[in-house]
């Protein structure tokens, strides 16, 4: 009798559970009907492209029409196309004169460039006064360095190598951003030093989304969102009044939280993280990631990752390398000089560290 | 053993038979029966698969490089990859639509079409 009761009891349960199951589907169908007619007809879009920055690139937006959405990412695609090719260290283009061709060029003869182009190294220069050489766009001997011990890591990890400090300190004589002369009057770029290359890697992305979305923002576009490769910036937000949503990338790839911060971004709003986890070698099961600090020659090993909120995003881009390549003291310190720009820090054991603006922010 | 006993047993075996098919069916239901994968290799649609069928899928290049493809549970996701940086293979999986999964250089892309929305509109890296 008792094992009856039992037995009708769990079968209650059980169909209480399928009811509570079915009315929770139920439910947040309606949920989702109900915010579909609230974006007002205009649907959203996402179009991802792979051929820019050597990264991916996602716009987000929302539009009345799939034409009309593809054809305002193609003006922004197009546009960056344009600084990916002028900002290229590694490729040649057909025609174009490119921070590689200024490279090839060290030593030799000044290079007429685009003023797009002057424009990003002058700001990679105020760049570099601003964070006491902590990012040095003309740092490319020795991140080239780097790169190439890396490439060969990875393709053959069991055979992987760190550079020696001599190598690294002797290229280290040849990174000074005062030998890169720009000539506005006549458009030049000339590499003073014939050992000096220049590596814009952390600040040509950032800054190429800003002139990008401001580009799109003197076109009349409205409620887009552009990624390009973590550089995040938005012109208005969603369509039904809402704002867009980004969240900080979790840097413990391992862990089930995709995520570890998520918030609403205002119109023009900036958001970038620099971190170890994406590109790095192992060498003797240590990783080593592609943030070379200045001052070490060797990658920055302080934090797991280091985001910024900022109202330009070659700010952003800028900075996150920079704070990277700090303390946290001195980061902290750092940050506090500049208004509407604040920060947050993940420590290698996951705990975080924010400014006060950033917690107020993500609120 | 009882008369009682059998039945408790076989109440409590179909019961876990039902939580069970209960489990699969919720599954079904929170993955959009019309989402499904796209993979593209340079810029080509190479293949769909729908979201709710499980399976493995290894995608080979003329080149001797590969990556594989699992579908599982609703959601997709590179299990393994022949490129030396292993970022597809780091990334999570993914099942909201527009998510996508980037392997550069093999040129593959694998996204989520028509499934659930994301409330997150981009994530930085």
């Amino acid at each position: 009798m008792k094992k009856k009761l039992i037995s009708c009891f769990l079968i209650i349960i059980f169909i209480a559970f399928i009811a509570f199951i079915l009315i929770k589907n139920h439910i947040s169908g309606d949920l989702q009907r109900q915010l579909q007619s609230i974006s007002g007809g205009a649907d959203k879009y996402t179009s991802t492209s792979i051929d820019l920055f050597d990264t991916k690139t996602d716009i987000v937006g929302y539009s009345d029409s799939e034409e009309q959405f593809a054809k305002d990412s193609k003006v922004i695609i197009d546009k960056l196309t344009y600084y990916n090719r002028i900002y290229d260290i590694y490729n040649d283009y057909e025609g174009v004169n490119n921070v590689k061709t200024i490279n090839d060029n060290a030593g030799v003869t000044p290079v007429k460039v685009d003023k797009e182009l002057i424009d990003m190294l002058k700001f990679g220069k105020q760049m570099y006064y601003e964070t006491d050489g902590r990012i040095n766009i003309a740092m490319g001997s020795v991140l080239s360095i780097w790169h190439n011990y890396r490439e060969a890591g990875l393709d053959n990890p069991k055979e992987a190598k760190l550079p020696s400090k001599e190598e690294l300190e002797d290229a280290a004589e040849h990174t000074n951003i005062e030998d890169m002369v720009i000539d506005e009057k006549a458009s030049t770029v000339f590499l003073k030093d014939e050992r000096m290359s220049l590596d814009v890697g952390a600040v040509a992305k950032g800054y190429a989304v800003q002139q990008a979305l401001d580009y799109a923002r003197s076109k009349g576009m409205d409620n887009i969102l552009l990624n390009v490769g973590g550089n995040i910036s938005c012109i208005g937000g969603r369509t039904d009044g809402s704002k867009f949503m980004v969240a900080i990338q979790n840097p413990d790839l391992e862990s089930d939280e995709p995520y570890v911060e998520a918030f609403e971004i205002e119109d023009g709003e900036c958001v970038v993280s620099s971190g170890d986890y994406q590109r790095y070698y192992e060498v003797d099961g240590k990783k080593y990631c592609h943030i070379i600090n200045p001052d070490t020659l060797f990658p920055s090993d302080e934090f797991a990752q280091v985001s910024i909120l900022a109202k330009d995003s070659g700010v952003a881009d800028g900075f996150s390398t920079a704070l990277f390549n700090m303390s946290l003291e001195d980061g902290k310190e750092f940050i506090a000089g500049y208004k509407n720009v604040e920060a947050m820090w993940v420590m290698p054991d996951g705990s975080k560290v924010y400014t006060q603006g950033f917690k107020d922010y993500i609120k | 053993m009882k008369r009682n006993d059998v039945i408790l047993i076989a109440c409590l075996l179909i019961i876990c038979g039902l939580l069970f098919a209960g489990m699969k069916f919720w599954q079904k239901r929170n993955t959009d029966a019309d989402a499904y994968v796209e993979v593209k290799v340079d810029g080509e649609v190479y293949a769909t698969y729908p979201l709710n069928e499980d399976r493995v899928e290894r995608i080979e290049y003329d080149n001797g490089c590969y990556n594989v493809l699992e579908i599982k549970d609703g959601k997709a996701n590179v299990t393994e990859a022949s490129c030396p940086d292993q970022i597809c293979v780091r990334h999570k999986a993914i099942h909201y639509s527009d998510e996508t999964i980037v392997c550069l250089p093999n040129k593959l892309t694998i996204t989520v079409v028509g499934g659930n929305q994301n409330q997150i509109d981009a994530t930085t890296n």
